[in-house]
């Protein structure tokens, strides 16, 4: 591992606890800010999401080398730890350290991007069905209903029999398409709710257009649960993900992803458990970082006084 | 309690019936090739004949659609393509090794998930709590397979005390009496169960200590602190029984969890569920027993909102009664 | 709690002290479980593939005769009696087999020649669709003279005459098999509880293991081991942990250099070393990738799969996976093969040469990707191979990172075995990585596999050169003359190299490892537990499990 690289590793980390200074700072200033760093992991989490998410986006420059490259398939196969390779090789002679740093954007990337398709499907369902109710509500509830009644998994294992070849897109879109059934029933839960209120009841007397109302007025003051959603969200698409690609459908070979670094290694966990381990604590302690932060978000805002009365 | 109980039958029916039309048309957006073999496929044409019966691509999609429910309807679940043999079979010997395993994690996961939750409530913000807590926050972010080769390494090859994967022991379980089956069935069982519970009971453990702190925070609670009644009998008879309601909630919740779990689980411990069934279908491209087992799983979850349903009601009168003003 | 633990601890002592008393004592007992890494598909003889199945039911079924430790193929007189007692040439063409009269099926029949008549029509039957079938072709007609005396016909003279008469066919029974419609023996019932004459018979299948028993009134001597059980592994590691764990007893090839130190550090484990019979290659498909009718767009084309081998570093590649264990093949054969050393040289590792021979054919990087193509066309490829082997899983990563720099994209897919063969069968593949377990002489294999006669069956990719076939048909006949056959074979093998149909991969030396205890311990490399039935556990040396009845 060369200088380039273990400086950028610095970087990385200094960056984390930069922002998670910075964040608890700011948030000092309010109520609900205060709480939200009074959980246990609060800070953490900001910090961990941080570096992750810093390491992913400066891959080639965090790397020192090229994810795919077999690097000398005779002796480097199946290295323990070392200064050269600080997580060390793993079976094709790949440095596991540069594999996880691209398999963060691979794993995060996929996260992010199916949880967004998830909360954009969650939400537009779930407004429709709290704005509209009747038989809007119903028929949309019913499918919600159908949603959540096949486990997940099972349902894209039988979407990844049928097409033989996934691509990423694909994956986004399937792993979004099978998440957003819980978004949904918070929304609506939150709209039925909201649509009472006298603003909502102002700006229909006003003349304003459905649309128009779910937007300007109604969904902004979902957000609040929607990001404790998403946060919480995100950690289970990248398990559901690493679940996949550890089955054998996910990402495909050679792109690394946390999921099927673990699958690579589960071979020699006996004679190299840092093949196996490494993707598996990276996996954990994402997840937990998007776990406290969402829980803390949660206390936060719970105990957040009304503020739809700001909106209108 | 009867009209609702017949309207949440009709609509777990209806819930079924459309999740095998999602599967229906889920697999007929793909590619047609796999299912109807060409010429020179080794298939058995006996194979072949009762594959096209039931997804015959040949026909109208209405057609097709009748055709496949009225197979269903009859039980009829078409012919494995990699085991030569019905699906139904396998799926038979495959289910009850699954449902042991639920059971099991299930027990595993309300059991000691309830119990760590009371007592991280009860001894709300104190070290045990942190701790606890700080444990439950690992277990809950940990992917499961991964978990599950870890304890396998742990526990099966460096300390022997369990044994690796399967169910009996091949070589004497035949010879042992029925308590002796039963102890090797439980010795088997013990891994896959516990890993796969624990995961759960940690989801279960945060869920139910909000929900005691809740109840601990009522007023007939802080009433009853105030008469002197010890703070144990309060948590154990006062707060417990309206906190353990909605845990019964989470058992609907439980169930896909636990059957996706057991996909991994299954895998990795080499227990001859349904899960492992379907995962190793996908390697197969065996079509009938994916959607076989995508069909099962979620009768099962169905079935066990179902319950769930009706144990609430049957806990709580006021769902019952509230039910009935809905629309 | 506490309260809890009385009752509790009662059970426990009732579960371990409540198992009937293991009873076997003496020369017959004993319980041997094999790791298996996957799961047999069929055990019908003439449909099944895997060589699992075929461990297995080759305990079950019988041959006519049995081919002796030395592998000798050329004449008779490598071979040992099994069903057949004794046997005569009537005349150049004819040879008449004498059944023992002990013999019998499982279920009371004896065995008649009316069931060696009967296999051989299941087995050149179409319907069947055997693999075995055009091994067979040189037999013109298998009659029953009368319930002991079979007589074989055959078409033509060649010195393997005897070897392809007794090896192939392992002998079925027809009062069984008759009533089932031919062309359903793949799924048939009796493929899953086979009754047949050999020293096992079988007792039950689950998913997770099967397990047969000695048959005590085998008329060759009864068997020494009483029980034999497969147990079934996700794969080959899992097997190897089990074998480590003392919950398996053998396992016939140990695999990659890491499993060496594991298995030596078990005391209770002993290596056999035999002639390897395996070798594993990468295959080309020269039709569409569906439609067999058709030529493949890239693999019919000789100069790209030139250049693909040419790429490939064969002897890197299977010291990274293999260590000391295997070499690279210089052509396709298993080390045990004298052909080995008949001096062909297989195309060399050239990387400059591969890039020449693409560009040169048409294939550049237009678009700037790192993929070659040509026409519109991506010099992209899928490369099957299946769950059960670790090594060729490992082999499909290492091929698609060499060859990613030759700017060849390689796709993997991976198959359950059951599926990969059928794939293969049937020409769903662009590339495939086969391993064989071989016959012992290279003259029917090679057929099956390089000519013409294969097609649809064991010559996965359809490849076919009539000069080849004219210099095989040469070598097949020179077999009792080992100078002129060895320059035939040398000339085969330099045509096979120059087309390149495969690359390869690797030849291990084999290695078994079986547990201590058992005595008397020989393994034939052609079928490694063939002579099971012959080994013993003495009795002083009985474990817990080998006492234990069902």
């Amino acid at each position: 591992m060369n200088l380039r690289a273990w400086l950028a590793l610095l970087g990385a980390l200094s960056v984390a606890w930069l922002a998670a200074r910075a964040a608890r700072r700011r948030a000092a200033g309010t109520a609900g800010g205060r709480r939200f760093f009074a959980s246990p992991f609060a800070g953490l989490g900001i910090g961990v999401l941080t570096f992750f998410a810093v390491v992913a986006v400066a891959a080639p420059l965090v790397a020192p080398f090229h994810p795919d490259r077999q690097l000398d398939i005779i002796d480097l196969v199946d290295r323990a730890p070392s200064w050269s390779h600080p997580l060390g090789t793993d079976l094709y002679s790949r440095d596991l350290w540069s594999r996880l740093v691209y398999g963060a954007r691979v794993s995060l990337g996929i996260g992010a991007l199916a949880m967004a398709v998830a909360l954009t499907l969650g939400a537009a369902v779930g407004a429709a069905a709290g704005y509209f109710r009747r038989a809007t509500d119903v028929v949309l509830m019913r499918l919600v209903d159908v949603g959540i009644a096949m486990p997940r998994l099972f349902l894209l294992i039988v979407a990844a029999s049928v097409w033989q070849h996934v691509s990423l897109g694909a994956l986004i879109l399937i792993l979004g398409v099978t998440g957003w059934f819980g978004t949904s029933r918070l929304v609506r839960a939150e709209v039925l709710s909201l649509r009472e209120r006298d603003f909502v009841t102002a700006a229909r007397a006003l003349g304003a257009r459905p649309g128009r109302i779910i937007f300007r007025h109604v969904l902004p003051n979902v957000a609040s649960p929607l990001l404790v959603s998403a946060a919480l969200g995100i950690g289970n698409v990248m398990l559901t993900e690493a679940a996949l690609s550890f089955l054998g459908i996910g990402v495909r070979p050679p792109t690394a992803s946390w999921g099927n670094m673990i699958a690579d290694g589960a071979g020699q966990i006996v004679g190299a458990p840092w093949t196996t381990l490494f993707p598996g604590l990276a996996i954990a302690l994402v997840v937990m970082a998007l776990n406290a932060t969402g829980d803390a978000l949660r206390d936060a805002l719970a105990a957040r006084p009304s503020s739809y009365e700001e909106e209108t | 309690m009867g009209t609702w109980l017949a309207r949440r039958l009709i609509a777990a029916v209806a819930i079924v019936f459309a999740v095998v039309t999602l599967t229906f048309f889920l697999m007929h957006l793909g590619p047609a090739s796999p299912i109807v073999p060409s010429a020179e496929q080794p298939l058995d044409p006996d194979v072949v004949a009762r594959l096209r019966q039931q997804f015959g691509t040949d026909q109208a999609l209405s057609v097709q659609y009748v055709r496949y429910l009225t197979q269903l309807a009859h039980g009829n679940l078409a012919v494995s393509f990699s085991q030569r043999r019905p699906v139904a079979a396998a799926l038979a010997d495959a289910i009850p090794n699954t449902i042991v395993l639920a059971g099991a994690a299930l027990l595993v996961d309300f059991g000691l998930g309830l119990l760590l939750g009371v007592v991280m409530a009860a001894r709300a913000r104190s070290r045990l709590d942190a701790g606890l807590g700080n444990a439950t926050l690992f277990l809950r972010s940990v992917p499961t397979f991964w978990l599950a080769l870890i304890v396998i390494l742990v526990f099966g090859e460096r300390l022997h005390w369990f044994p690796v994967g399967g169910t009996i022991d091949i070589v004497r379980h035949h010879s042992f009496s029925f308590l002796g089956r039963i102890a090797d069935r439980l010795w088997h069982l013990a891994l896959p169960a516990l890993t796969l519970g624990v995961v759960g009971a940690a989801g279960t453990a945060r869920f139910q200590r909000n929900a005691t702190l809740d109840a601990l925070s009522a007023d007939y609670v802080r009433t009853a602190r105030a008469k002197g009644v010890t703070e144990r009998r309060i948590v154990a008879v006062h707060a417990l029984r309206n906190a353990l309601l909605p845990a019964i909630t989470l058992f609907g919740l439980a169930l896909p969890f636990l059957l996706t779990g057991a996909v991994l689980i299954e895998t990795v411990f080499a227990w001859p569920g349904m899960g492992k069934l379907a995962a190793d279908a996908i390697f197969s491209r065996d079509y009938p027993v994916v959607l076989a087992c995508a069909l099962a799983a979620s009768v099962m979850v169905v079935a066990g909102n179902l319950a769930a349903d009706v144990l609430y009601a049957v806990a709580d009168p006021r769902i019952r009664i509230t039910e009935r003003d809905r629309a | 709690m506490r309260r809890a633990l009385l009752p509790l601890a009662a059970l426990c002592l009732l579960a371990t002290g409540a198992r009937r008393p293991a009873d076997c004592s003496g020369d017959y007992c004993g319980t041997l479980v094999f790791a298996a890494g996957g799961q047999p598909d069929i055990l019908l003889p003439p449909v099944s593939v895997s060589a699992l199945s075929r461990d297995i039911h080759d305990q079950i079924f019988l041959k006519l005769a049995d081919i002796g430790m030395t592998l000798n193929t050329v004449g008779d007189r490598g071979f040992v009696p099994v069903l057949a007692k004794r046997w005569e040439w009537r005349d150049s063409l004819t040879l008449v087999f004498h059944l023992d009269p002990r013999a019998h099926w499982q279920d009371g029949p004896p065995v008649t020649a009316g069931d060696v008549a009967f296999t051989f029509q299941a087995y050149t039957d179409p319907q069947v669709n055997s693999s075995s079938a055009p091994i067979l072709a040189h037999i013109a007609s298998v009659t029953a003279r009368d319930s002991l005396t079979a007589v074989f016909r055959f078409r033509d003279r060649y010195p393997e005459m005897f070897y392809d008469a007794v090896y192939h066919m392992r002998i079925l029974p027809a009062h069984l098999l008759a009533s089932v419609p031919r062309d359903h023996w793949m799924s048939a019932d009796f493929g899953r509880a086979p009754v047949g004459d050999g020293p096992y018979r079988f007792v039950t299948w689950t998913p997770e293991y099967l397990e047969l028993a000695a048959d005590s009134t085998f008329f060759l001597g009864r068997p020494h081991i009483r029980r034999l059980l497969w147990r079934f592994t996700p794969n080959f590691d899992v097997a190897i942990t089990q074998l480590i764990a003392d919950q398996a007893d053998a396992l016939e090839t140990l695999g990659p250099p890491p499993n060496v130190p594991r298995v030596q550090a078990a005391k209770q484990l002993a290596l056999y070393r035999y002639s390897g019979t395996n070798y594993a290659f990468l295959q080309f498909n020269l039709t569409a990738n569906g439609d067999t009718t058709r030529p493949h767009p890239i693999l019919s084309d000789r100069q790209v799969r030139r250049a693909i081998t040419m790429a490939v570093d064969r002897v890197k590649l299977c010291q990274s996976v293999w260590g000391d264990l295997a070499k690279a093949p210089p052509g396709p054969m298993p080390q045990a093969w004298w052909i080995w050393n008949v001096g062909t040289t297989p195309l060399p590792y050239d990387t400059t040469e591969a890039a020449r021979l693409l560009t040169a054919d048409g294939w550049v990087d237009s678009d700037g990707d790192g993929i070659r193509d040509k026409g519109g066309v991506k010099l992209s490829l899928h490369l099957a191979t299946p769950t059960s082997s670790g090594s060729r899983h490992r082999y499909a990563l290492l091929i698609q990172g060499q060859l990613k720099s030759l700017g060849v994209d390689i796709q993997i897919d991976e198959v359950d075995p059951v599926t990969f063969n059928q794939r293969l069968l049937a020409g769903l593949f662009d590339a495939a990585l086969p391993a064989w377990n071989t016959d012992p002489t290279p003259s029917s294999s090679f057929a099956q596999r390089w000519t013409r006669a294969g097609w649809g069956r064991f010559n996965y990719g359809r490849y076919a050169n009539p000069n080849l076939e004219r210099l095989l048909g040469q070598a097949t006949l020179s077999a009792a003359d080992p100078q002129s056959a060895a320059r035939a074979w040398r000339a085969v093998l330099d045509t096979l190299n120059q087309d390149a149909p495969g690359v390869w991969l690797f030849a291990p030396d084999n290695v078994a490892v079986v547990h201590n205890r058992v005595a008397a311990v020989t393994i034939r490399p052609d079928s490694w537990w063939a002579l099971v039935w012959t080994w013993r556990i003495p009795p002083d040396r009985l474990l817990d499990r080998d006492r234990t009845e069902r």
